[in-house]
Formats: structure tokens, sequence, C-alpha cells
């Protein structure tokens, strides 16, 4: 048997097409919605559907090759990548240029990128490989938490750092989606929980920067400077529930149009979907997202090993607390943290993650049955 | 052999996936619940504040209606006024630290000193504004939404046509100025005829409390509507004296609005989208102000103003003596009304204001209506009158004018101005002389001499609202006892009163009316300013008809007894004003040189002391004496004597008279 034939066998065998059609309809849908997002915009903002379609067509050729080669393969390599990603975000405070006051990019010529983007996916290789070699029989407790806490901790600090606590939030939450897998004492459990008792308000006190604090301040009093600090959580209330139950049409909602939204490709895109298309689309669109979701937990539950199944897992629990927390600020739910909607939103660096976090889990739900792994052990 | 690690056993993890599963459902279904509540329950809300996003209610101007005299000139209407405004970010960036100073403006030199020179700017303006921009750009934030330096300053008020013209020429070196105009009200004859026409200024604090109360924005259109019916704004003007004020609510107009679709950036959307989303009514049309058409003849008002020239103080009045309508109303010294409506700018205005009030000759004061003076000998027709009337006088018999005469144990005998003689009524008219008309008032008594004047109108307001009119006073005996007992009353106060001093005050509008009626047999006419009411475009909507108030009854024997020795007053030889007869001028008349009763206060100047111990200097009369058009009345305030200083004005007024009539007939016939 040829590689080239287990390959092609593979392919028509395991392909996942659940996750491949949710995924590339969300694209598709993502990429309309930024045409309409944009459709009044000045240029060069009113042609960034096009370099969603370029990003989205590098972006899949290149998760090609990563859904290809065995996931196990990446295990090995799990701390080195870890380590690069940490590099490059020491070097964001070196070389990084700085906008909107926070620095977050590198720029290597022309091409820029976030480095903190990429981090969550490295994160998510290092805590599947720590978590791979740690099988255990019984609970853990505080002290066998440390390490793989440490991990998350170090770049989850540099991103703090830059400032950038969305991203933060989000490599907290990978870590702790992770740590749910595994077997913890309940006691542990406990001291968990008076841990963040005390860590979240301290951290809110004292760690949070004027900005942030003035945004946790606006969305506890929504009513208040909606010229300021809440014009954008207030724009985007009255697009969504402008949309009522049908809503405007496509490129109909006047918020949009009329360019009560800003942001409206990178942060706030949901807003003009759901103007557009009312509670019918934004349901749909929810709909995606669940099944996505949910169809990542599957792809873990059938994995054949820990590190799979904590890709698995990692990957998934990226694009749900995205989702969570892009739909929850513009909804209202919750403060106005940046963090992009997964594939809806434009953006180089985060739609890039996004797409490696599918071909990962694309990776590991193609070799979950027995051929790929006689196959694969065959050559 | 394999390059992979042997797999690990993943059955820790199994019970987990049921629970995170149970987990992202449910945080979804918080999202959906909230997409449930938006779009669902609260949708219409929602919608509305988004249409309300993008509808604006733009105001549309209405002009205010003009003011037009009886031949048609216009005497009050509205110009365009152009304001400077600049942008202080604008014309001086240099005043905002370069890093935070936004990217087109960097590196761009400083347009304000160019914007000075244009505007003829001082140097010391030029300091001091540089110092205000400077101060409100140092805190400069351009993550700020608004900061007042970016917000329009304003510089110079209602400039110069050459500079606007001169401000296009340089528009390329002024970046950051802003010509706004705005409609200001113009008076063409300037100081003519000011307290008739009055003058607009802003809405004070008391009438915008009383219009627009606290909450006034949140109320319904029909509450707004009741409330403030003429729609004022902050910032206002409104009528604040004279015609302006009377007539505010037909002269004022009323805006509209319309609706327009605007975007978050404040631009203009049109197109068949737009008419898409604009609900009806889109547009509520402007309602423009009423023109007015006064009885007031501008022409003879500059007469006027040329005859008082000599004078520092007076008023003048004439009517038509068959219907109450005024040909003029003048007071002096009189004031600009440009310069208090706006015209020129807020701070000439403020400026005009304090000067016009500290003036000790009372330019804001309407004499013609709003002080009430001693009457003096114009009276003495009224107490002919009473006396006739009355049958208490024989008007043919002669009383005896030795130039004093003692009443009662009085240590002081009453005065005449010259030794008479032997005088009738006729003579004593003519040539003023009190003594018969103190004897006369002892034979009629105080109440039938009231009750004649009363009927004429004199104490009494006149009913023209135009300022604020002054009642003035004609006693009787119960007036007395009213206001000093039963005890008080005197001989005196009657024969004071019938040469029109003591307590008798009267207007030159009042004295004028009750001439008019003693001309033209007892009618007495309300005064009348305002003739009609036209639309905008010119078409009459509404004319007024002579109003007459009171007929005295008087019988026509009397009444031309009065006039004849109204005519003597200038045509006989001892008659005061014989000086100013004129064979071509058929004029009936009386003067007046009335003690002012009111002693000058000592803590005033010595110039102004002297000027108001002075007597009241008055000349009434009627003209052409046999078939009377108009009466004149000329007070000159303080003016020393009637013959020689209103007599002689009232004249000139009536030779300008007849001849604007005669050149305008002229005119009208070919």
């Amino acid at each position: 048997m040829s590689t080239r034939d287990t390959l092609l066998a593979r392919l028509r065998d395991n392909f996942d097409w659940v996750l491949f059609v949710t995924a590339s309809v969300l694209a598709m849908v993502g990429v309309i919605n930024l045409y309409s997002a944009t459709s009044v915009a000045k240029a060069p903002l009113n042609e960034v559907y096009l370099q969603q379609i370029y990003w989205l067509v590098g972006g899949g050729i290149l998760s090609g090759f990563v859904a290809a080669v065995d996931y196990r393969h990446y295990e090995r390599y799990g701390y080195i990548a870890y380590g690069v990603g940490l590099v490059t975000l020491v070097l964001v405070f070196i070389l990084g240029r700085e906008v909107n006051g926070s620095s977050r990019w590198i720029y290597l010529g022309p091409i820029g990128f976030q480095p903190s983007e990429f981090m969550k996916l490295f994160l998510v290789l290092a805590l599947a490989k720590y978590v791979n070699a740690d099988a255990r029989s019984e609970g853990r407790t505080l002290k066998d938490l440390a390490a793989p806490a440490f991990i998350a901790a170090l770049p989850a600090a540099l991103v703090v750092l830059q400032p950038d606590l969305g991203t933060a939030l989000i490599l907290g939450l990978i870590f702790i989606s992770i740590l749910a897998m595994l077997r913890i004492q309940r006691r542990t459990l406990g001291h968990l929980a008076v841990l963040v008792a005390i860590a979240v308000p301290a951290f809110m006190s004292f760690g949070m920067l004027g900005f942030q604090q003035k945004r946790i301040e606006a969305w506890l009093n929504p009513d208040r400077d909606i010229g300021g600090m809440n014009w954008d959580p207030h724009h985007s209330r009255i697009a969504i529930g402008a949309g009522k139950t049908w809503g405007a049409g496509f490129m109909q909602g006047t918020q949009n149009q009329f360019h009560f939204l800003h942001e409206q490709h990178s942060d706030f895109p949901f807003p003009v979907f759901a103007e557009d298309w009312g509670f019918a689309g934004a349901l749909s669109l929810l709909f995606i997202y669940v099944l996505l979701v949910l169809w990542s937990i599957h792809i873990a539950a059938s994995a054949k090993d820990r590190f799979g199944a904590a890709l698995a897992i990692g990957a998934g629990s990226l694009i749900f607390w995205h989702a969570i927390f892009n739909l929850g600020m513009v909804t209202g739910l919750l403060p106005i943290v940046g963090v992009t909607l997964p594939l809806f939103s434009y953006g180089g660096s985060s739609g890039l993650t996004v797409m490696l976090a599918i071909a990962l889990l694309m990776n590991v739900s193609m070799r979950r049955s027995s051929l790929s792994t006689i196959a694969f052990s065959s050559r | 052999m394999s390059v992979l690690v042997p797999r690990s056993d993943v059955a820790e993890f199994r019970k987990r996936y049921k629970w995170m599963s149970l987990f992202v459902l449910s945080l979804f279904g918080a999202v959906a619940a909230r997409l449930f509540q938006l779009q669902i329950l609260n949708g219409d809300d929602y919608a509305a504040m988004a249409h309300e996003n993008i509808i604006r209610k733009v105001t549309i101007q209405t002009a205010r209606g003009i003011v037009r005299d009886s031949q048609g000139k216009i005497l009050a209407s509205s110009r365009t006024s152009y304001d400077v405004h600049v942008v202080p970010i604008d014309v001086l960036p240099s005043s905002v630290p370069e890093a935070r100073l936004p990217k087109r403006l960097r590196g761009a030199p400083d347009s304000l000193p160019k914007v000075a020179e244009v505007l003829r700017v001082t140097p010391d303006e030029r300091e001091k504004l540089i110092i205000k921009i400077r101060e409100v750009c140092a805190t400069y934030d351009p993550q700020a939404r608004t900061s007042p330096c970016t917000r329009q300053m304003l510089v110079r008020e209602d400039v110069s046509r050459d500079i606007i013209t001169e401000l296009e020429q340089h528009r390329d070196e002024l970046t950051g100025v802003r010509v706004v105009a705005t409609p200001i009200r113009f008076y063409p004859y300037k100081h003519l005829a000011s307290h008739l026409l009055g003058y607009i200024s802003e809405l004070d604090v008391d009438a915008l409390a009383k219009y627009r109360p606290d909450g006034y924005e949140s109320l319904s259109g029909e509450e707004r509507e009741r409330l403030n019916p003429l729609g004022y704004d902050r910032r206002d003007r409104w009528g604040a004296g004279g015609v302006e004020r009377t007539w505010e609510s037909h002269l004022r107009g009323k805006r509209g609005w319309e609706k327009r679709l605007v975007d978050a950036w404040g631009k203009d959307r049109t197109g068949p989208a737009a008419d898409r989303l604009l609900d009806p009514p889109s547009k509520q049309e402007p309602i423009s102000g009423r023109n007015l058409r006064l009885s007031v003849d501008i022409e003879l008002t500059q007469a006027i103003e040329k005859a008082m020239f000599p004078y520092r103080s007076g008023a003048v009045v004439v009517t038509e003596t068959q219907t109450g309508r005024l040909l003029a109303l003048y007071s002096k010294p009189n004031f600009d009304p440009n310069d208090l409506s706006g015209g020129g700018g807020r701070a000439k205005a403020r400026e005009a204001f304090t000067r016009l009030y500290a003036d000790p000759y009372r330019p804001m004061l309407d004499k013609t209506m709003s002080g009430a003076y001693p009457p003096g000998s114009t009276f003495k027709p009224f107490s002919a009158l009473a006396a006739l009337e009355s049958h208490s006088v024989n008007p043919e018999a002669t009383q005896r004018c030795d130039g004093f005469i003692r009443y009662g144990n009085k240590s002081r005998p009453l005065r005449c101005t010259h030794v008479h003689g032997a005088v009738n009524m006729r003579a004593a008219i003519a040539q003023s002389c009190n003594i018969f008309f103190f004897k006369l008032a002892e034979a009629t008594t105080l109440d039938p001499i009231a009750k004649v004047a009363s009927a004429f109108g004199l104490g009494q307001r006149s009913g023209l609202s135009i300022n604020p009119e002054a009642g003035g006073r004609m006693p009787s005996r119960a007036w007395y006892t009213q206001h000093y007992g039963a005890n008080y009353f005197n001989k005196g106060f009657t024969l004071n009163a019938a040469i029109g001093q003591g307590d008798v005050t009267v207007t030159p509008l009042q004295l004028a009316m009750a001439y008019a009626a003693v001309a033209n047999g007892g009618r007495l006419y309300e005064p009348q300013a305002v003739v009609a009411i036209e639309t905008s475009d010119g078409v009459p909507m509404q004319e007024f008809e002579p109003r007459l108030k009171n007929s005295v009854a008087i019988q026509p024997e009397h009444l031309q007894r009065v006039h004849d020795a109204m005519r003597d007053v200038l045509n006989s030889d001892e008659g005061t004003a014989n000086a100013l007869h004129d064979r071509s001028l058929d004029v009936a008349g009386k003067t007046g040189t009335a003690q002012p009763g009111v002693h000058p206060s000592p803590n005033e100047k010595p110039e102004i002391q002297w000027f108001r111990s002075r007597n009241h200097a008055w000349f009434a009369a009627f003209y052409p004496s046999h078939t009377p058009e108009i009466s004149v009345v000329v007070l000159v305030e303080h003016g020393e004597s009637g013959p020689q200083h209103a007599a002689p004005v009232a004249m000139q007024v009536i030779r300008e008279y007849q001849r604007l009539k005669v050149t305008r007939a002229s005119k009208a016939k070919p």
C-alpha cells in the first residue's frame, strides 16, 4: 500500500463532512455578512470581504496540510511550538507596533500578525501534550495542577502586559476547559473556587487599567455615556433589536448602513447580521456554532488517545469561548472585551487561528478509526 | 516501525463530555434567550430607536414680517448678517502638542494671523483670542468625541460684505474659518420712528421659563404647541418694544420642519431608499410672518426730526382728525433700533443699552404716550367748552386783567403772563389770559371742567398699547376727596386745573386725540398705528377700520367759538403765536407754557438741573382750521416757551404735511 493510496482512502472514508460543512457554511455566511457590513465603509475597509476570501483560501490550504499530518507528530513538538510562541510574545514588546494603545502586532515586512492569536493554538498543543503524559487514576490535587497552570499563566501574563485582556481571558478559559477533562479531587475544586473568588475581584480592582475599568463601568450602566464608552454596545443592541423577527434584509440594516455601528468588520459583525436577518437568521447562526462546538466535543469523545482528545477540547473551546464572548458582548450580556467571532470577524491572525483549530479538529476526527492507525503504523 | 508513541488511555475523560455539552448548550441558550428578548420582546422599541437614530427634524426658518409706512416704504425688514466663526484647532494647530494633533493638521501653518488680518482684528484682541484658543486646546484629547478645541468659536458678528468677499478670496489660506449667515432685523430709517417700531431682542430668562419650562423637550407635540404656540427657542429674538412687541404674534411667523435621513456622521442621505425610510408626515411648512401696514408717514417723521433738531427732548404727534390714525409718533431723543436688535453684534447691543439707559434725557421713554406732562394753556379750550356748556360764563362779557389776581387771604397773588386789560373769552384764548380763566373756573367749578376734559379723553389711556401708556390725570372733586380727604379741597385747585396746571397731566397722544375731536365736532377716536395686516406676498388679510371711542355732546356753536379763538392765536395781532401767522396755512391752535411741577433733584449735574427747571413748551393745533384733516401736538420738554419753541415746530410739520400732500397728489395725477 502506498502512502498516497492510504491518504486518499483515509480522506474518502474518514473525512469529517459535518465539521467541514459547518465550518464552510460559517465562513461563507461570514464573507457575505462582511460584504454587507463594510458596503458603506470607505476604502480600503470596503474590500475586506475580498481579503477575507484570500485568507480563507490561503488558510484553507494551510489547514489541509495541518490536517493531513497525523496529529501525534505534533505531540512531540508541543513544547517547542509553545516556546516559539512565548518568544514571539516577548518580541512584541521589542518589535511590536502600537495600535490603539496596545502592542499586539509584529511586522515581517508588509505582513503583520498577532502572536497572541497563534499562542492560543500553541497553548492547546502544550497543554494537550502535558495532559497526554499525565494520566492518573485518582483525582489531582492543587499541587498536581501547578505545572499546567504555569504553562497557561506564562503566555497569559505576557498578553495582559500588552495589554490585551480579551486574549488573556481566552487563554485562561482554554486552560480551564482542558482542566475540566481531568479528574480533580473534590477538595481541590473547593480550593480552586476560593482562589477564583479572591483572585478575580482582586484583579478587577488592582490589576485592570483605566480603560478596562471604564468598560466594566459602562457595561454596568448601559444608559450612561452613550456618546462615548457605551456607543458601541448601545448601538449594537439597537441594531440587533431592530432586526426583529425576520430582519431588514441583506444590506438593508439601517444602523450599519448609516454608520452607527463601528468595528463592524472586526468585533461587531454580528449586529450587522442580526439586523439584516432578524431573530430567524441570528438563531440559525447560533445553531451552526452550537453544532460546531458540540461536534468538537464529539470528536474529542471518539479520539483514540488523550492527546487527541485534549487537542479537540482545546480547539473546540477556543471556538466556543470566542463565540460566547463575542455574542455576549454585542448583546450586552458581557462587558466589551475585544474578542472576535470565529469565521465571522475579519482578521488574518484570528481567522487563521480558527481555521487551524478546525484543521486540528479535522485531524483528530480523521484518525479516530482503526484504519488510520493501522495504515500509519505499518508504514 | 512506528514513529508514534503508544496510545494513552482516554478513560479518564469519558464522563466529562456529557457535562461539557450541557454547559455549551446552556451558554448558547442564554445568548438565544437574550436575542429573543432583544429582537422579539423588545424588537419594536429597538426598531423605534433605530429609526430615531437616522431621522433628524431640520428646522425650516421663517422670515419675520415686514413693516411698511402709509406710502409703502419699508420701516422694518430682515437682512442677512454674516457671523465669522473659527475652529480653534484648525486656525491654530500649534496650540495642540504635535503628538496629539490629528494627522491632517501635522505641519499645517497657523491661519489665525491671516484671519485676524482679514477681519481687522486689533493686535490686543488677537492676543486675547490666541490666549483663549491655547486655553481650550491645551487639554485637547483626540480620543474625545467633542472638545471646545474642535467646536467653532464666534469671532466677529455681522461682518461687512467686503470682508466676506475677502474671506472668499483667501479661502485657501484661511483653514478653519466658518461664515454663518443669520437673519437680522433691519430698520432702514434708523432713529426715525424708533419708539413706534420698537426693536427685537433675545428672549430673557423669564420668558424662556414661561415658554420652555423644565422638561419641555419631553412633552408631547400638542402640549408644546399649547405652551409655546409661536415655537420660541433659546437664543431666539422677539419684539421688545413698540409695534415689534405688540404685533409679535403676527410678525413672527412660525418655523416649519422637515424630516431628513441623517447618518451617524451627520451627513444627509437621499435617494429612493431614503424615501422609503421616511415616515409621514415628513414636512411641516413654515408660516411666514405677516406684514404690517402702518398709518405713519415716514417722510413726515423725517420733517419732524428736522424741525425738532434744536431741542434735546420732546414729543410730536400727528393724527388724522377724521379717523384717529396716526401720521407721526415721534419722541426725542430716540435710538437706533438696529443697534439693539443684534445688527453689529451682541456687544454693540449691550453697549447701546447701557448708554441709552444712562442718558438723562431718557431716550428709551416714549414721550408721546409713556410720559404725562401738565398741559398748561393747551388745556384752556376745554375749560372754555366746559364753561360754555354749563352756561356759567357769557363768552362775550369781558373780564379785566391787571396782570395779577388775589384770592382769599393768600399773601402771594396769582400772576398772568401779561397785563391783558379787558378780554372776552375769544381774546382770552387767543392771548392766553390766565386771569380770565381763573374767573371762568370760579364760575364753572371743577367738576364740569373735569367732565368735559375727560370726555375728550384727557387723563385717560387712549388704547394705543404700542408702548406702556401713562394715564395722565384729570382730577375732580371726588379725586381730591379720595386722595386727600374731604376737607383738603380748595378753590385754588380749580383755578390751576382750568389753566392745565396743578394736578392735571396729559400725554401728548391724549392731547392730539382730544384736539382732533375738538376739530371734528366732538368725535374722539382711538388712535391707530397699524391699518392693515398683509400676507408676506402683500395681499391684505385684515384691514382695521377707525374706532370711535366717544362722541362728545357739545353744541356746535360752542365748538365754533373755540375754533374761532384758536384761529386768532395765529391770526389776531394779539394772538400768542401771531409771529408764526402764515397766510397760506389755515391753522388753528393753542400755545402752552407749562410749569413742570416737579423740581429737579439736586444730585443731578448742573446743566441737567437747569434743563429740568425750565417750563414745558406746548403747541396743539389742527389744520386746515375750516376743514380739519390733521391735529398736531408738539411738546418740547423743558423747552421754555410754547409760542417761541413748540409752535414753530408744529408750523413746520404742518407745512411739510401740506407739501407732501400736494406733491403726492400731483404725482398721482398723470
